[in-house]
């Protein structure tokens, strides 16, 4: 079979910390047919123009999660990328490790944090001795418990959502997407006996710490869907233990705050979310608020139609109750 | 120097089982791996795990579909080990967190298998190697020991015939290693790569058979190598056999169900390399598509059971080929899949050195002889990991403390590092292309003698030039460079082995299809192959398979 190759460039980050200055962008330029993912091009070059280019990866099909990177500024796995699209979109393929991990050398990351955050939610069974499992055969388990899990169990720790997550950058508290989808796997599991501590140590422990954005669902090549996750594990949470955080405080009062009126009233979102001595810890900051921008502090006037907001929650809710939480 | 009591080396389902072990008998533990461990292969295991739960079925039948499915090759008493030990690991899995697919009633799932007589394959939709591989890092993650991420095995110590530690190389810091050990298991799994067309991962070198091989190991029965019957055509990913399982079709060019003729009872459920040598012959005949494949069918399963079970294998078709297997037939022709061969080891992983334990794909014990079932490799990382670990803690705590040779560091590196200082010579990566095709075109499914021995030849001058390659990369830091040559230099010794065996053996038994003689000769080849590495190549002896019930009849599907 001849089919028709592309000319295709690559532009690939070469960084060695410790030996090389500053990153630099070499230029591959390869013909090939388009449907070829871009580690196929990768180990190409590799083999036969520059066998110092450094890269994770292993079974080339997506199921190892080794060569996550990022692919014209998407983090993604090489191995499921076809060059095509790329080109056809971007006229040509920048090669880049994946964000918010240290490079070790080009296209190699420092993965440790990401897995320590992994190792934090404690992924294992936590039994209770009262309660043995059972001997000789397995727990019983429903069709219907096996689907709570959603997704989850498609997890291959790839990091794309870790790369691509902003509150990762932003906060070192924030245990990442990934090790978060991997808590919310424990937490529906019905052999754990610790649902209840899980879901009351994450409120403290970086789950509000998410900016719901969603870019980690976009960026999980096997549709796990962490920040949906993420939002379960929210409504679990607050379920267990109630309101008792900024983040869960914060979430219930934005709720009510459009249910009343439409539009939000940010002071008294930020009353009903702080504590006062919160509220006082912040107050230089809201002065600064004030003097740009005054009318974000004004209680808004109630939308035409409010009621009709009041209407949809209502419906929300009635829908929301009729079916469990996970 | 680094010190452990049992050095693991391999990460996948068999080192992690080995590990477990050793840590519940009281001993430390260190594991090296050249991947993290949840990156191993074992993840892409897909279709299930064999065990006799089901009312309807029995051990005995399960022994007795190995024992067939091997060709009579498998040693029937750790067969019946084996079988017996499945219903239990498979619920130690599941005790561990393994989330596999239930029925109705909350029991475990069961899908039919080739080969198999009742449906007993366990399973994890199509993604089983990667709920087992979760459940078990996770489990063992609960526990105390040493990982060694990302560190190549070079080689074993020895000293008076007993192992005494492993050299190996830290891929993040460039620096090679001495590691003292009382007892070694060698998980690190198969070693596929040797050929260019094969479902198995990059990874996939066979660094601990060759380390062992070069140690003074047998290897065993290295010359059965089984080819999958249903790959993607061009990049060979695997389609589990669970889209037969679950009621796909192949079908020839002319829209036959071509396994009619070469199973009429099973179809396409039949044995792995009754299989492949189907869609071989049709394709040979005249009857595949062009471009050489036959066409895999899901569409009549419809669109809910193919997206629910066969979740994975949408995504792949998908992604890799275009192709929706809801709406399109798959396009597969066979690949390189499982080595039956590897490190000969006894029911408890012990192998022909002192210290050295082998579980998994990289040893041999045997229970597939010359033809692997679907659902019992994964089976066997577990049953024989855990062996392995007890076997080589039991021996850590009776061994003499290990003693490296003074300067041997030096002396086990020099060569290797020869290679960095090279001005001229190879990249690894041209003998890696050669020695696959080498292997892709003359020890495939169908061999013949002078297929054979022209194999051998190649392979030999691929060995010459080898001790003449070059490593250019000179940074000390992911110097894949120098992976890729260690990578390299291990599987031209394995493709020796395997091609000097095959030539060898002058009959046709499960996997191995000669077409000079066509026909399976117990009289004469009822026998397993050991190869011990000489100066001129493999030294091959032959031992007896152990035999307790089953009589060896011809095998029809």
């Amino acid at each position: 079979m001849v089919e028709a190759t592309v000319h295709a460039t690559f532009d690939v980050y070469r960084f060695e910390p410790g030996t090389d200055a500053t990153p630099r962008y070499d230029r591959y330029v390869l013909d090939l047919p388009p449907h070829t993912p871009v580690l196929s091009a990768l180990l190409k070059i590799r083999a036969e123009i520059d066998p110092s280019l450094s890269l994770r990866y292993s079974c080339r099909s997506a199921i190892c999660g080794s060569c996550a990177m990022q692919i014209n500024s998407k983090s993604r796995l090489a191995c499921e990328a076809p060059i095509g699209p790329e080109l056809a979109r971007d006229g040509r393929i920048v090669i880049e490790p994946m964000r918010n991990q240290p490079v070790l050398r080009d296209l190699v990351v420092d993965q440790d944090p990401f897995w320590q955050n992994y190792r934090k939610i404690e992924p294992h069974l936590i039994l209770d001795p009262r309660h043995p499992m059972p001997e000789g055969r397995e727990n019983p388990m429903t069709p219907a418990q096996v689907d709570r899990f959603k997704e989850t169990p498609r997890c291959i720790a790839c990091a794309a959502c870790y790369s691509a997550c902003p509150a990762v950058e932003a906060d070192p508290a924030f245990p990442g997407p990934m090790a978060l989808a991997k808590l919310y796997r424990f937490v529906v599991d019905p052999r754990d006996t610790a649902r209840q501590d899980r879901l009351v140590r994450i409120q403290t422990d970086g789950l509000w710490l998410c900016l719901r954005c969603h870019l980690c669902t976009e960026a999980c090549p096997k549709d796990v869907r962490p920040s949906e996750r993420i939002r379960d594990l929210k409504e679990m949470a607050i379920a267990a233990q109630g309101a008792t955080e900024p983040g869960s405080r914060h979430a219930l009062a934005f709720k009510e705050n459009i249910r009343d009126r439409g539009p939000l009233n940010e002071m008294k979102l930020a009353r009903q979310s702080m504590g006062l001595t919160e509220l006082v810890a912040q107050l230089p900051q809201g002065i600064r608020i004030w003097r740009k921008k005054p009318e974000l502090l004004r209680a808004p006037h109630a939308i035409e139609g409010d009621d009709e907001v009041e209407k949809i929650y209502d419906a929300l809710d009635d829908h929301r109750s009729s079916e469990d939480l996970p | 120097m680094l010190k452990h009591e049992v050095v693991v080396v391999g990460a996948g389902l068999a080192g992690q089982r080995a590990a477990l072990a050793a840590i519940e008998a009281g001993r430390e533990v260190a594991v090296f791996s050249k991947l993290h461990p949840l990156r191993s292969h074992s993840g892409a295991a897909q279709g299930g795990i064999n065990a006799a739960v089901g009312k309807e079925d029995s051990v005995d039948t399960h022994i007795y579909d190995t024992v067939k499915g091997s060709d009579y090759l498998g040693d029937q008493d750790a067969i019946e080990f084996f079988c017996q030990a499945a219903g239990p690991t498979v619920v130690e899995m599941e005790h561990f967190g393994t989330i596999f697919n239930r029925g109705e009633d909350g029991s475990l799932a069961r899908r039919p298998f080739g080969g198999a007589g009742f449906p007993r394959t366990i399973y994890a939709a199509d993604r089983t190697g990667l709920a087992l591989l979760q459940a078990l890092w996770e489990r063992l993650g609960t526990e105390e020991f040493t990982l060694y991420e990302e560190w190549d095995l070079t080689s074993l110590v020895v000293r008076d015939g007993a192992v005494q530690g492993i050299v190996a190389f830290d891929r993040r810091k460039g620096d090679f290693a001495q590691v003292a050990a009382k007892a070694v298991v060698m998980a690190t799994g198969p070693f596929g790569r040797v050929y260019g067309r094969t479902t198995n991962a990059h990874s996939c070198t066979g660094d601990g058979v060759a380390a062992a091989y070069a140690a003074g190991a047998a290897l065993k029965d290295m010359e059965f190598v089984q080819f999958h019957p249903t790959a993607l055509m061009e990049s060979g990913i695997l389609i589990t056999e669970g889209a037969r399982g679950e009621g796909g079709i192949l079908k020839n060019a002319l829209g036959e169900r071509m396994m009619a003729k070469y199973a009429p009872h099973v179809f396409d459920l039949a044995s792995r390399d009754v299989v492949s040598r189907a869609i071989v012959t049709e394709v040979l005949e005249g009857r595949g598509f062009p471009g050489d494949y036959v066409h895999l069918e899901l569409m009549h399963l419809g669109k809910e059971k193919i997206e629910s079970r066969l979740q994975e294998i949408c995504d792949f078709t998908r992604n890799f080929a275009g192709i929706d297997p809801v709406t399109q037939p798959i396009p597969v022709f066979p690949a390189q899949h499982y080595m039956m061969g590897g490190i000969s080891t006894d029911i408890h992983g012990a192998t022909t050195l002192r210290g050295l334990f082998a579980a998994g794909e990289a040893a041999c014990v045997s229970i597939h002889g010359a033809n692997r079932l679907g659902g019992n490799s994964l089976l066997e990382t577990l049953v024989f990991g855990k062996e392995a670990g007890i076997a080589a803690a039991a021996y850590a705590v009776s061994a003499t403390a290990p003693s490296l040779p003074e300067g041997g560091l030096d002396v086990a590196t020099a060569p290797i590092r020869a290679w960095s200082r090279r001005t001229e010579g190879e990249d690894p990566s041209v003998l890696r292309t050669e020695m696959q095709r080498v292997m892709d075109r003359y020890v495939g499914i169908y061999r013949n003698e002078s297929d054979l021995l022209e194999g051998i030849r190649r392979v030999r001058e691929l060995k010459k030039r080898f001790a003449q390659i070059r490593v250019v990369d000179q940074s000390p830091v992911y110097n894949l460079n120098l992976s890729d040559a260690l990578e390299v230099g291990h599987m031209l010794e394995l493709a020796e082995a395997i091609v000097v065996g095959a030539y060898a053996r002058t009959e046709s038994r499960g996997a191995h299809a000669r077409r000079d003689y066509p026909v399976r000769d117990d009289a004469r080849w009822m026998k397993h192959t050991l190869a011990v590495r000489g100066p001129d190549g493999p030294k091959l002896s032959y031992s007896p398979v152990a035999y307790t019930r089953w009589e060896p009849k011809e095998r029809v599907y």
